[in-house]
């Protein structure tokens, strides 16, 4: 290993040695110069990898710093400097104290940063598993709510069972290719059986992992059940990481054929019960968990396009997902008192009682629902637009329905924020990391949605 | 000179700055208000003075544009911004500007949170100015999309009655249409590029399309579906009395006046020239639901006592008007359409107005609080009384000359059409006169302390009598206007 190599695996050293620093350090040092650590950190190593040059050379055995890793791992890491952001003050309201959490975060960014730079199956199985292993851990870490250690053992039951699934998937792609390499595992014609049957089981692992419908029971209990900075964490980089997992893959073995049906299957299903689920919905969590059900059968839609566009579909809507969830969580995070504001009625009036709150997380529900200039709208029309090159229109038409009806509950939630009055506890006032970070969520949802061409730009570089 | 200052991004943009500036200063409520009419007079300024370009040509511009603007936007997918005016843009970018100030006036007493309100108005506009300018077909989706939040929240956080309930039966209805749209603007795109390798959203170049005839059908259908049912169109009306009656006089003055226009605009300038073949065949449909709706919400119209729910069905029955027009899609049925559309909003608009004038200093928008107004408050009630006389079509007011060219218009294509709308206003008078005569003559049927217009509202409604005479007297500089984009537009 030369130093070139080190320096472009260098943000997964970077994550890998704050993590283990907080670790370590942690019971001598004060918990903000703690979250200041791993904000510095997860920002170093986003910096460090948009400025590197991509190349396909390994850098050590099984990891090299390919394009795609250039556009994710920048991603991920704003992602968990934000939850990092947004923690700081919900722990301290909460009484999670330590820095275990901390620490995990920053495994959770390591395990995702090494997920894209994977060049061989077993390491990008560990890495999906270890992202897995650090939000079991992020889900419960919420002693004093009973829910939380709920939600952490029913993510990780279920887990198991999807993490072996994918794992007998992998073995299969493995005997059908005959190498765990993922550069030279291209199908062997004959034994295409194999490779279809690798995929059907792969396909299974996703679903949970996505929240595709019928993998999707889980979501709903841990996304209300996790505190909320894990919520915006986990709903965003775990389901972006699963989703460059299945981009990896199909970029190598490409059996669109066979894959077709079941993922529209998956899609279709996803989008219409995701969104008719989240209709009826009171607690807020709740909703927006199987909103995400239903952008994850969006994003399903772009990928069985199999087309360049459908998959360049797939990592704007990552990214703008991402900033999205970030923003509603994050808002739900910083408006949280002593306890969580459960239900949507909860927020009545906050909109004028908080304004900056309010209205990010106004801006985030108005960019779920697709509606211009947020950056969800973009995001729908680059996946409806692959769909249609696609040639699925049927489903498009579905899929368009179902979004429309999704505006009901997101508008929901700005009706409660604006034009209800309710007898709600006062929210604290927002302190400065939380500002900083519902600011950068909410101006990359505004920046992305006037203007999306720079990162356009970025992820067509990124499926070179 | 006029190569140098972006005029028509300055349109759009100018509003939004006001927006932003109205709510920095929402502490102060007479900074707001202020500021916002500034914004508004400005604006308003700005719109005419493209007056005097009307005969110039602008440079890289399609026919008809004597101003365009045009730079790149998403590469990727071929999107630009690219603004053009032409005669028809002209007058609709006045027509708002003078809407929204008619607006802001009208909205003076707003206490509860005015910045947000004001600055709300002012971003509506811009984005209903931008939409009138764009020819790049996603633009002028993005900003008919845009309007929805603005209108969304005015009727939401300032209505009466049951404001959440019909805003978001408001929002939902028209979002389902928009989205089908999106679908159709995609497939269209891509049909376009497969065709030439341009892959563009620019309209001059998507009106050269060859679109088989059965996918052109389910396209315009789209298209139609999402403009019919911001409108509206029988039977796609039924968001239209809740949220016209829940909204604030204002919210009522721009969804009524200005948000109504827009889609007839996008059926005049997009959905029929895009699809000739397609919107012959459905021709006929447009016919019987533009009759249909003359007639019927005026006899609606007849049955209410609420004085705001008669004139939203009123408004509606109108509207009917335009659709005929455009329906007939010959030059004179369409300018027809294009002076009633300008019509409407000012008659329309005018009558929200008084009614909310009234509205405010009794408390009661039912018919029969109200009777003897012309002893008690004459200037008032002189007014109630033009503007009614113009919504019913009495010669030399406004009304009368755009829905007669219409009539003649649509009777040399559809003479039914053209006889069965003819008796639907009579039905228009019937209401008219029955609520002229309960509310201004009449026996006063609750003692009442009414207070004469203010200054203020009386400037208001002097200045809006006078557009109504004037456009009912010589309406002839308005149709010149729309005489050459018509020549591009409509090709019989």
């Amino acid at each position: 290993m030369t130093l070139v190599d080190l320096y472009s695996i260098m943000p997964i050293v970077i994550t890998a040695c704050a993590a283990l620093f907080v670790l370590l350090c942690g019971p001598v040092l004060l918990s903000a110069s703690l979250t200041a650590i791993g904000v510095t950190a997860s920002a170093a190593a986003g910096v460090w990898a948009a400025l590197s040059t991509p190349t396909s050379t390994q850098a050590v055995a099984g990891l090299a710093f390919t394009p795609l890793a250039r556009f994710l791992i920048p991603l991920f890491c704003s992602a968990a400097a934000i939850t990092l952001l947004l923690s700081h003050s919900y722990n301290e309201r909460r009484g999670i104290k330590g820095e275990e959490f901390p620490a995990t975060v920053l495994f959770a960014l390591f395990a995702t940063c090494v997920l894209p730079c994977a060049t061989n199956m077993l390491i990008l199985f560990l890495a999906l598993e270890s992202v897995s292993f650090a939000f079991y851990i992020l889900v419960s870490m919420d002693l004093n709510r009973a829910e939380s250690g709920e939600a952490g053992l029913k993510y990780l039951l279920l887990g198991a069972v999807a993490a072996a699934f994918t794992a007998f998937g992998f073995a299969l792609l493995f005997t059908g290719s005959g190498t765990l390499q993922l550069s030279g595992a291209l199908a062997r014609p004959d034994n295409r059986a194999i490779i279809s049957a690798g995929w059907g089981v792969i396909l299974v692992g996703m679903a949970f992992k996505l929240s595709l419908v019928p993998g999707h029971l889980w979501t709903p209990d841990v996304y209300q059940g996790a505190p909320a900075p894990v919520s915006a964490f986990l709903s965003t980089s775990s389901k972006v990481a699963a989703a460059a997992l299945l981009l990896m893959l199909l970029a190598l073995f490409p059996p669109m054929q066979e894959l077709r049906v079941p993922l529209a299957a998956l899609s279709v299903l996803s989008m219409v019960l995701g969104n008719l689920a989240a209709l009826k919905q009171q607690n807020i969590k709740r909703m927006l968990a199987y909103s995400s059900v239903a952008h994850m059968g969006y994003l399903t839609l772009a990928l069985l396009s199999g087309s360049r566009d459908g998959y360049a579909a797939v990592l704007l809507y990552g990214a703008v997902y991402t900033a999205m969830n970030l923003a509603a969580f994050g808002a739900i995070s910083s408006l949280s008192v002593e306890q969580e504001r459960e239900l949507i009625t909860d927020y009545a009036g906050l909109g004028f009682a908080a304004p900056l709150r309010g209205g990010v997380l106004a801006l985030a529900m108005i960019s779920l629902a697709g509606i211009p200039p947020a950056a969800g709208f973009i995001g729908k029309f680059f996946i409806f637009y692959a769909a249609i090159k696609g040639g699925a229109i049927s489903l498009a038409i579905i899929g368009i329905l179902s979004a429309a009806a999704s505006a009901y509950f997101y508008l929901r939630v700005v009706a409660q924020l604006y034009m209800h009055r309710g007898q709600v506890p006062a929210p604290k006032p927002v302190s400065l990391a939380e500002g900083i970070a519902l600011c950068c969520a909410s101006l990359s949802i505004l920046v992305i949605g006037v203007y999306p061409g720079p990162l356009l730009g970025a992820i067509e570089a990124a499926l070179h | 000179m006029t190569s140098l200052i972006p005029i028509l991004t300055l349109l759009i943009f100018l509003p939004l700055c006001g927006a932003l500036l109205v709510f920095a200063l929402r502490r102060s409520d007479a900074a707001v208000r202020g500021v916002a009419l500034a914004f508004t007079l400005a604006e308003l300024a700005l719109c005419l003075w493209p007056l005097a370009l009307t005969g110039e040509k602008a440079a890289g511009a399609p026919a008809g544009f004597f101003l365009y603007q045009d730079a790149a936007w998403i590469e990727r997918f071929g999107i630009r911004y690219t603004l053009g005016m032409d005669g028809i843009s002209l007058v609709m970018t006045i027509l708002t500007a003078f809407i929204t100030l008619i607006a802001v006036l009208s909205a003076w007493q707003v206490k509860e949170r005015a910045g947000l309100f004001f600055a709300l108005l002012l971003a509506l506009q811009g984005a209903v100015q931008g939409l009138f300018l764009s020819l790049d077909l996603f633009l002028f989706y993005l900003f008919w999309e845009a309007m929805l939040i603005p209108m969304l929240l005015l009727i939401g956080v300032w209505g009466s009655g049951r404001p959440v309930y019909s805003t978001i039966k408001f929002f939902l209805y028209t979002f389902v249409g928009s989205l089908l749209m999106l679908l159709a603007i995609i497939a269209l795109y891509l049909m376009h590029g497969a065709q030439t390798t341009n892959y563009t959203f620019a309209l001059p170049e998507l009106v050269r399309t060859t679109i088989p005839y059965d996918i052109g059908l389910w396209l315009f259908a789209a298209f139609l579906l999402s403009f019919a049912i911001k409108f509206p169109l029988f039977p796609l009306h039924t968001w239209q009395p809740d949220a016209y009656c829940d909204a604030p006089v204002a919210g009522t003055l721009m969804l009524g006046s200005l948000l109504s226009k827009t889609a007839a605009y996008g059926l005049i300038r997009i959905a029929f020239p895009l699809f000739p073949e397609a919107s012959r065949a459905l021709t006929p449909l447009i016919f019987v639901v533009a009759v249909l709706g003359i007639g019927y919400f005026a006899w609606i119209a007849f049955a209410q006592r609420d004085m705001k729910r008669m004139l939203a069905y009123s408004s509606v029955s109108h509207m009917g008007f335009v659709a005929l027009g455009i329906a007939a899609w010959s030059p004179v049925a369409v300018s027809g359409a294009l002076l009633q559309m300008v019509n409407h909003a000012v008659t329309t608009g005018a009558l929200f107005v008084v009614v909310g004038m009234l509205e405010e200093r009794a408390d009661s928008r039912d018919l029969s609080s109200y009777g003897g107004t012309w002893g008690k408050i004459p200037v008032f009630s002189f007014f109630f009384l033009v503007f009614n006389m113009a919504s019913a079509g009495v010669p030399g007011l406004n009304n009368f000359v755009s829905e007669l060219i219409i009539l003649v218009g649509t009777f040399r294509v559809a003479p039914l059409a053209a006889a069965i709308a003819f008796l639907g206003t009579i039905l228009t008078l019937v209401y008219t006169v029955r609520l002229v005569q309960e509310v201004v003559f009449g026996k006063e049927k609750t003692p009442l302390e009414l207070k004469d217009l203010s200054l203020r509202e009386a400037g208001v409604l002097a200045v809006l009598a006078l557009v109504v005479v004037a456009l009912g007297v010589h309406p002839g500089p308005v149709l010149e206007l729309f005489k050459a984009p018509l020549e591009v537009l409509v090709r019989p």
